[in-house]
């Protein structure tokens, strides 16, 4: 059979039933590399296949390539711990993360591919009253931008989340917590393989083993990317490689303001549902996030390892730390085993949020420095880029998302921390 | 890379380290120093304290990559 891939629903169910074997083909797979294209997009990750489909979607651009030097998916998009949420302080933020947040919302159905959108909630709690302070700050300044947000005294944290109910008292016990119940988890994987697939049946070239290992430039404008198959010609060229950035900017001859960390997550054997959302605390010298997997594994995460890295193996002493804190607030976890163990590369940059601009020349764009907050962002910050990408001009959502505000003095510091990506 | 070895301390757990900054190009502008880092993945030049210990600040050439110390100093020269 020829063509491209069917939509998926039920006709088309029923269709491959009586078919037999041969109906559904490869989703992506199977393009050759053309000489030139209108867009280069480096990276099959999240970022890059969304930017790469909202071309081909939004601007009718159809001679876009998207270039991976391993498999789609391999990166971080493949590596982290699958929470969305918009609850941030900085109006900058969250109105971005709310526009993404409610693509999230209907993205298996503009896909039409099912990633699992699961809206279970997400609680950060507090354990004393200054944090309770904190999070009551950051959920007035979420209303007041129409985001939904809950402040929870500590019967209502116990009602929506009744697992973190024991039966000795807590040393420190909690005492509220601010809920974002629209937040919740996607599959991850999913995203990447929709976002690969809804982009291929668009035109897009998705060209896997394909590392770009620099860039031919002309004066101000850079012509085109050289790769491991060959020297490709692209009229834009879009870098959005999580985790590798500043060394992009090091092949452009950029300094960025950004650093690579590793982020570490776990997950234990697999138990029946336990936790019905995602619970976090944010401590004075750390973090610890804990949720429950589809397949009943617990999942948790923390802090960054705390040092540049780029080896994807995380230190034991923050495993410890984040299956301390994991266990303090859920003592029943305690017995449970943990499976695997693995950490991400990302870029870090001096204040927290992202980047989206140009780079060293007129034509070349970055998409990076998603620090901890990449996966979530991504349906947003495909259209957003593809936007700045096709027209030349920012959206207004990410205007103040540039390169430049570091020098501008213009921050988007979340979390007041100054120009450093660690601050324990 | 689970230890460091510090001058006056000897090989301590790298959990008793603070990692400050990776340093920007010799002779860079202010804003560069404060804001600009220099990403080589082989070969990084940082800031650390042993914070939790003799509190000495250190200047170490790492590789990223690999995790692999390749030089090691006290902050500012001297010795211990």
């Amino acid at each position: 059979m020829k063509g491209p891939e069917p939509r998926y629903s039920a006709w088309a169910l029923l269709r491959a039933r009586l078919a037999g074997a041969g109906y559904w083909r490869p989703l992506w797979s199977g393009r050759r590399l053309q000489e030139a294209y209108d867009v280069v997009v480096v990276g099959a990750g999240g970022h890059g296949l969304a930017t790469a489909y909202h071309l081909a979607r939004d601007h009718g651009i159809r001679r876009v390539a998207v270039l991976e030097k391993r498999l789609v998916g391999y990166g971080s998009v493949g590596r982290n711990t699958t929470i969305v949420r918009s609850n941030y302080l900085l109006p900058e933020n969250h109105y971005f993360y709310e526009d993404s947040l409610r693509r999230w919302e209907r993205l298996s159905h503009d896909l039409n591919y099912n990633v699992m959108y699961s809206p279970r909630g997400i609680v950060d709690l507090a354990l004393s009253d200054g944090e309770m302070v904190g999070l009551a700050r950051r959920g007035n300044a979420m209303r007041l931008a129409g985001i939904d947000a809950e402040l929870l005294d500590r019967r209502g944290v116990l009602r929506f989340a009744p697992e973190l109910a024991t039966s000795s008292p807590r040393r420190f016990d909690i005492v509220g917590g601010l809920l974002q119940r629209r937040g919740g988890t996607v599959r991850h994987d999913a995203v990447a393989w929709g976002y690969a697939r809804a982009a291929a049946a668009l035109g897009v070239d998705i060209i896997e083993d394909c590392e770009v290992t620099g860039v031919r430039t002309e004066g101000s404008v850079a012509t085109g990317v050289e790769t491991k198959r060959g020297y490709v010609k692209a009229d834009r060229i879009v870098f959005a490689v999580a985790g590798h950035t500043g060394a992009i900017g090091e092949m452009l001859g950029v300094h960025l303001p950004i650093e690579t960390h590793l982020l570490q997550a776990m997950i234990t054997e697999p138990v029946k549902p336990l936790i019905g959302s995602v619970l976090v605390y944010v401590y004075p010298h750390g973090e610890c996030y804990v949720m429950q997997s589809d397949r009943g594994g617990v999942l948790m995460g923390g802090f960054m390892d705390g040092f540049p890295s780029y080896t994807q193996e995380g230190q034991w002493f923050r495993l410890e730390d984040v299956v301390q804190s994991a266990v303090a607030l859920l003592p029943q976890i305690g017995s449970l085993r943990i499976l695997r163990q693995w950490a991400g590369v990302q870029d870090m940059t001096m204040d927290g949020s992202f980047i989206i601009d140009r780079i060293g020349y007129d034509n070349v764009f970055l998409n990076g420095g998603w620090c901890y907050g990449g996966f979530k962002t991504i349906p947003a910050s495909g259209a957003a880029c593809a936007t700045l990408v096709a027209t030349g001009t920012a959206p207004d959502l990410i205007r103040a998302h540039g390169l430049t505000r570091f020098a501008t003095g213009h921050l988007l510091d979340e979390s007041g921390g100054g120009p450093f990506p660690v601050r324990l | 890379m689970t230890r460091l070895t510090c001058p006056f301390c000897g090989p301590r757990d790298l959990e008793e380290f603070l990692f400050h900054k990776t340093l920007a190009e010799p002779g860079a502008s202010a804003y560069a120093q404060v804001y600009e880092r220099a990403n080589r993945p082989e070969d990084s030049l940082e800031h650390w304290q042993h914070v939790h210990g003799c509190r000495a600040w250190l200047l170490i050439r790492r590789n990223p990559s690999t995790g692999q110390v390749l030089k090691l100093e006290l902050l500012g020269g001297g010795g211990a």
